[in-house]
């Protein structure tokens, strides 16, 4: 092993094998499929394409660098207890995928099973959790009301004093909830892609669109022109930027999310946790880290920069629920712009231009979705036909009066 | 922390005030149609750049208007909505639509 | 004229109009007194004491004491029509000539405080005053069932104040009859400063809902600096002093400064 290493370490070519188009490959003409966006989704999206459709003519773009967005910077929290039937039916799918995809990557993914707890801190969310309860049950999602005495065998870590602001008064217990690699994932997706020939072009930002008579034909770059028969935009907090080069308006606000992590303890919490009451979660990473999460920025902005106010109030929250933390130092803190829409459920689909599709208004809680939204979208850019599986997510659901409400299921986890 | 300027009350803390949203003309509702509305109330135009929008300080529920650059997060200008709404902020009715 | 306490050892619950903070009272063995009508705390311990607490940092429950407020385009004009002197530009106040005051929290709208001594008969006479009709371009607003008044006296006032308020409330900023509306304690809160005598006091007005809360905050804050709750008598016999008592001297009797050597 260690004689490997050093062999390793000498060769002049390094990595021996690149995973990935090398950069400095020169941009076709055309290309069947141009995907703007190459963090989870759009990665996912290529390798869906190649692996299930045979579609292999694509170009994967992306301003920066692969998996540098949203799916960098988010606290890669999976769970499937929405409130929607629309919402729980498309999660359910999408948690799935995640425990084979270790195996259909051949890359460890580093799935944890961990399980997921909400806090309620007042009638009110108990009633609402009793809901959920029974929604996600019924949808065939493991989601069930527990009361303080399960809570402190789940989770006997947790401050469950009532000497405090906003005692702890129950818990949605979510089995089904899981964590992966969030750079697993886009580097997976991205690595059997470009196996499968589609060309990852990084540093490649999409600057214009070109339509004409309603049909999108080619996409303009700081590289030059690409013409092509499709286009897919994956941009998450970019969504209405790219999205205007098309011509489209989208109902989307572009919001800061930030999060945070510790310095690495021993292994000590198994679950997630998450308060929406006190706008807090957390779970220990496989590192170690606790990472710290909560609600969005107050206003919104496009940037990735944190603040010290998110930073204060993230750690009293956490205080409140782990007091150990309070000895704790903080390594790392971020911020992504996220894309969200009026009532907190996704866009996908056609959009008025033919031929562009959209992949976009992931906000907070895009990540989960990545392997059912790349299986659903390529099936789209295929075959012409949103499936119905995302049917209800299509942009035209706003003309229509026929918003997808889930705010309630989303106020601290994402 | 970030202080916003109050046309009201000075310079404050940013906790102390309430986003509002773009400022954008309220379509006239006796000539607009449901896509309208739909456009009006759902689809923001989300600008990376100088927007001018509301803010409201809560402490004294005073609405005022800025403009902010949303990439940078500088805030330009505050400035009373007076400097637009003229005549005052009319709902449409006998004499038809806002005045702006 | 000044109202004095008519019933001494007077029962909260016998009134129909209660402080939200009348169980904190109790807690402490106040000492409430029937002012005309109008229930407040007199005292909560020994007149002297609370005298020197008051100097130094007192809080005051004057949430029943009678206030009230009127808005709209005619509203200065109203005010002087009535005889009272309404400030020229807002987060400003101004003092009355009966010890009231009257701020004004912005173009349009106004907050009217009772003096402490003043008669709280008197102020019926401007409430039954309010015009009836929209054409007069003003309507009343009376605070009265809204907002908890407090007042916070005493020379380390604003120290107390600066670890719950993000405004500089220092006398080097904040000056007599100065108005800031802004968040103290997390809260939404008028603060006004009226001195009396010679001792800094500030009024705050705030949420009646969340009055529980902010009383106990500041009554947390004001712990370090020896600050305690003092009644509405302690108020009023600083009011009449334009010194303050020999026995205090705020820089020397500082718990956290030490005083400076001369050199
Ligand atoms: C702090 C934080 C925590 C989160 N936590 C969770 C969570 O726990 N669970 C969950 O499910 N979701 C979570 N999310 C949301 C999740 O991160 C996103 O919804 C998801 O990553 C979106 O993936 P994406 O591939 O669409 O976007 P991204 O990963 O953002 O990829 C978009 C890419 O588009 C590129 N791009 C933009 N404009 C152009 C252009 N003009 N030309 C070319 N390329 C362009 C960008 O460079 C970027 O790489 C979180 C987000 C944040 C910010």
């Amino acid at each position: 092993m260690a004689f490997g290493l050093l062999k390793y370490g000498f060769r002049k070519r390094y990595p021996a094998k690149p995973q990935f188009t090398p950069s400095g490959t020169t941009l076709k003409k055309r290309y069947d499929v141009v995907i703007i966006g190459a963090g989870a989704h759009g990665a996912g999206i290529a390798h869906e394409l190649a692996k299930s459709h045979g579609i292999r003519n694509v170009a994967l773009l992306d301003k920066g660098y692969l998996g540098g967005g949203n799916t960098a910077r988010n606290t890669a929290v999976l769970r499937s207890n929405y409130l929607t039937e629309e919402g729980v039916a498309f999660y359910r799918q999408s948690l799935k995928l995640f425990q084979g995809l270790s195996n259909e990557l051949n890359y460890n993914i580093m799935l944890e099973n961990r399980g997921q707890l909400t806090l309620a801190h007042s009638d009110a969310a108990i009633r609402s959790f009793r809901w959920r309860a029974e929604v996600n049950q019924h949808l065939g999602v493991r989601s069930e009301l527990v009361d303080r005495q399960t809570i402190r065998e789940l989770v006997p870590q947790l401050n469950l004093s009532e000497d405090v602001r906003y005692p702890i008064l129950a818990g949605l217990w979510h089995a089904d909830a899981a964590t992966a690699r969030h750079d697993a994932i886009v580097w997976g997706y991205a690595r059997s892609a470009c196996e499968q020939g589609v060309e990852l072009h990084q540093r490649t930002a999409v600057q214009a669109v070109e339509v004409t008579n309603g049909a999108v034909h080619a996409v303009k770059t700081n590289r030059g022109r690409i013409a092509c028969g499709c286009v897919v935009q994956a941009v998450a907090g970019s969504s209405s930027i790219v999205a205007k080069m098309a011509g489209i308006r989208l109902p989307i606000h572009s919001y800061p999310l930030q999060a945070m992590v510790t310095q690495p303890y021993k292994p000590l919490l198994k679950p997630h946790v998450s308060s929406p009451h006190l706008h807090v979660y957390t779970h220990q990473t496989s590192r170690g880290e606790f990472v710290i999460g909560g609600g969005s920025d107050p206003y919104p902005r496009y940037g990735s920069r944190a603040t010290l106010e998110q930073k204060e109030a993230l750690s009293s929250a956490i205080l409140q629920l782990l007091p150990f933390l309070a000895q704790a130092k903080v390594l790392r803190q971020w911020a992504g712009t996220t894309d969200m829409t009026p009532d907190y459920s996704p866009i996908m689909g056609l959009s008025p231009v033919r031929n562009y599709h959209l992949d976009a208004g992931w906000g907070t809680w895009g990540f989960k979705a990545t392997p059912i939204c790349a299986k659903t979208m390529a099936e789209l850019v295929a075959t012409g036909k949103p499936p119905e599986l995302i049917q209800p997510f299509a942009l035209e659901r706003f003309y229509r009066f026929e918003q997808i409400n889930e705010a309630g299921a989303t106020a601290a986890g994402h | 922390m970030k202080l916003l300027n109050c046309p009201l009350n000075g310079p404050r803390n940013i906790a102390e005030f309430t986003y509002g949203g773009e400022l954008r003309p309220m379509p006239d509702p006796a000539a607009t149609d449901a896509q309208q509305w739909a456009e009006h109330l759902f689809f923001p135009d989300n600008g990376a750049g100088i927007v001018t929008e509301w803010w409201c300080h809560t402490a004294t529920a005073y609405w005022f208007l800025a403009q902010r650059n949303t990439l940078t997060d500088e805030v330009i200008r505050t400035f009373p909505p007076s400097e637009v709404f003229k005549q005052g902020r009319k709902l449409a009715g006998k004499d038809g639509g806002e005045k702006s | 004229m000044q109202a004095s306490p008519s019933a001494t050892g007077a029962s909260p619950t016998a009134f129909q109009r209660r402080s939200q903070l009348y169980r904190r009272h109790l807690d402490l063995d106040a000492a409430f007194a029937d002012y005309e009508g109008v229930l407040a705390v007199a005292a909560y311990a020994d007149p002297r004491v609370e005298r020197a607490l008051a100097e130094r940092l007192g809080l005051a429950d004057l949430s029943t004491w009678p206030r009230s407020g009127c808005a709209g385009p005619n509203a200065p004009q109203w005010l002087a029509d009535a005889g009272r002197q309404p400030p020229n530009r807002p987060n400003k106040a101004v003092a009355q000539e009966d010890g009231g005051l009257i701020a004004r929290l912005s173009e349009q709208e106004f907050l009217i405080l009772q003096g402490l001594e003043a008669d709280p008969g008197l102020f019926a006479a401007l409430q039954g005053n309010w015009p009836s009709d929209a054409a007069e371009s003003v309507h009343p607003l009376p605070h009265a069932d809204s907002h908890c008044w407090l007042a916070l006296s005493g020379a380390l006032a604003s120290e107390a104040l600066a670890k719950l308020c993000a405004v500089d409330l220092s006398s080097r900023s904040f000056g007599l009859c100065d108005v800031a509306q802004t968040s103290l304690a997390r809260v939404n809160a008028i603060i006004l400063r009226q001195d009396l005598g010679a001792t800094p006091c500030f009024h705050i007005l705030s949420d009646a809902s969340s009055a529980e809360y902010l009383w106990d905050a500041l009554v947390d804050a004001m712990r370090e600096f020896g600050g305690a709750p003092v009644g509405l008598e302690a108020l009023r016999t600083l009011k009449l002093r334009d010194r303050p008592s020999e026995s205090f001297s705020p820089t020397e009797r500082h718990p956290r400064i030490q005083p400076r050597k001369a050199p």
